[in-house]
């Protein structure tokens, strides 16, 4: 599955990678806020954005074609909205939509892509994101691709039982059960994980044995980028 | 349908997140309290169910499927404070992890969905599942998702992305058609669930009266008729709010809204944070 290869990507050690997650969190910030306050008819200033991302894809020492691609992934939605306005009679603006979209999903995936996801999570508890909502998105992302997976097997497992040409019924039926056994399965896991957890002491959060620090490079970063993406919003 | 970054106006944005922000805060604070630990892996897993549970496909019409979107479903699961913190988890790990919808249109989508959706979903339940079980499961399938959508469609419009009526129209009626999906699968997946055990499916807490059911239903349905049958009515908003006439010239004025914007973001949810601690602690 594909989030193997974001996750792998980040563990990197080019010197994007090994900028704190706190400086990369907010130069993204500043980022996204200098695109979307761009006007639609400036054209260099997002230009100008791209060269900036380009120049931070290369410095990251990321396979180009690949983040690319995946940016890539929001063109559909974005270009149907881009064609309806196109016709709507505002030529500028779709084709702003689209440029905008794609180079904000770009910098959020160059900024995931170089920072390990318990630093991303730790940077977002350090800016004030509830410390509940974090441990649920932890616990999220750490079983989302365990049942995904369990969810493709049974999917694989009812097509070899009954194929795909069953009456509508059948396969809506089966579908419902799938959903039934994938809830009761996941109900059971989470059980065990808590057993699991109080046996090794859990008392309502995590601990990371790693302390973050801002190193001077850090800062350093943070105001190159921002100060990098607000000139390019301005000037140009 | 997830807005990604680059649709939406600075004034929408900035004032959803002002909205969402400090709105998952409180209920994340409310959602600590009610729960012992071993439901924090409980509401991780579900959240990773209703992911997981996307990928199965129900076939609805000739040639075409219908997934599960899970607002509703969950609600009537964890709970609707619960839920919306599951919600929120989601679709901010869609946003970072996997490009799918803005950051900073979070704010919109957590309102839209994890708020809203969340709300529309469980209100029906809560109401009318004394009553009318089967119909209230799957009114709030309905809503959640027409909700969601509808809300989504009025903050593209009021950020100044021109659709011809036309198109606002067959939208609205495929929006409407999705929800319809959505009521069937929730209702389909609730009583495949009790069939497993009964005590999954959360009953709904205290009876109100059927009037507030309804009235609270109707400002939905309003809601909705608002954005998709008056859009000369938002097109004004759009032009009062500044959406894209008056203001273009003056940049400044747009990047300081901005950066005002999430400062007071930020200033919100610490106050509130603060409050909150202290309040508890005291």
């Amino acid at each position: 599955m594909h989030h193997v290869v974001v996750e792998r990507w980040s563990r990197g050690s080019s010197p994007l990678h090994t900028r704190d997650a706190r400086s990369k969190l907010g130069a993204l910030l500043v980022f996204l806020i200098a695109v979307s306050t761009t006007s639609p008819r400036a054209q260099f200033a997002i230009a100008g954005y791209a060269a900036l991302l380009l120049a931070a894809l290369f410095a990251a020492r990321l396979p180009l074609v690949s983040v690319l691609t995946r940016a890539a992934l929001v063109l559909p939605f974005s270009a149907t909205f881009a064609l309806i306005t196109w016709w709507a009679g505002d030529p500028a603006r779709a084709i702003s939509l689209a440029e905008k979209s794609f180079l904000s999903g770009l910098a959020v995936l160059l900024t995931i892509a170089t920072t390990p996801w318990n630093d991303l999570v730790h940077a977002l508890g350090w800016m004030g994101v509830p410390r509940f909502l974090l441990l649920v998105i932890q616990f999220v992302y750490r079983y989302l691709f365990v049942i995904s997976e369990q969810a493709q097997h049974m999917r694989l497992a009812a097509i070899s039982r009954e194929g795909t040409r069953r009456a509508r019924n059948v396969r809506f039926r089966a579908a419902t059960g799938a959903v039934g056994v994938l809830f009761a399965r996941s109900w059971e896991r989470a059980e065990g994980i808590h057993r699991a957890m109080l046996a090794r002491g859990f008392t309502g959060h995590f601990l990371s044995l790693e302390r973050p620090h801002f190193h001077a490079a850090d800062i350093v970063f943070f105001f190159a980028a921002a100060t990098a993406a607000v000139a390019v919003r301005m000037a140009l | 349908m997830h807005i990604p970054d680059g649709f939406l106006s600075p004034p929408v944005w900035v004032t959803l997140d002002l909205v969402s922000a400090p709105a998952v805060a409180i209920l994340a604070r409310r959602a600590q309290q009610g729960t012992d630990t071993s439901r924090i892996p409980l509401l991780g897993v579900m959240g990773a169910f209703v992911f997981a549970a996307q990928m199965i496909n129900f076939p609805v019409g000739p040639g075409t499927s219908g997934h599960l979107v899970g607002g509703a479903l969950l609600s009537m699961v964890v709970g609707p404070t619960a839920a919306a913190i599951v919600m929120t988890a989601i679709l901010a790990i869609q946003a970072f992890v996997f490009q799918d919808g803005g950051i900073m249109a979070l704010g919109a989508n957590v309102f839209n969905m994890a708020l809203a959706g969340v709300l529309a979903g469980y209100l029906p339940y809560r109401l009318w599942s004394r009553q009318w079980r089967s119909a209230a499961i799957f009114a709030g399938g309905f809503l959640s998702v027409l909700t969601s959508a509808c809300l989504a469609l009025a903050q593209l419009l009021l950020s100044g992305v021109r659709m011809p009526p036309k198109i606002i129209w067959i939208s609205t009626a495929l929006f409407a058609i999705g929800a319809l999906i959505e009521g069937a699968i929730t209702l389909a997946a609730v009583r495949a669930i009790e069939r497993l055990n009964p005590a999954w499916i959360i009953a709904p807490a205290g009876g109100r009266s059927r009037v507030v059911g309804l009235a609270a239903v109707g400002a939905v349905v309003a809601a909705v008729l608002f954005a998709s049958t008056a859009p000369d009515a938002i097109e004004r908003l759009t032009r009062t709010m500044g959406g894209e006439t008056a203001t273009e010239s003056i940049w400044l004025y747009r990047v300081a809204a901005g950066l005002g914007g999430l400062v007071l973001i930020y200033v919100a949810c610490t106050v509130i944070g603060r409050y909150l601690a202290r309040q508890r602690s005291a």
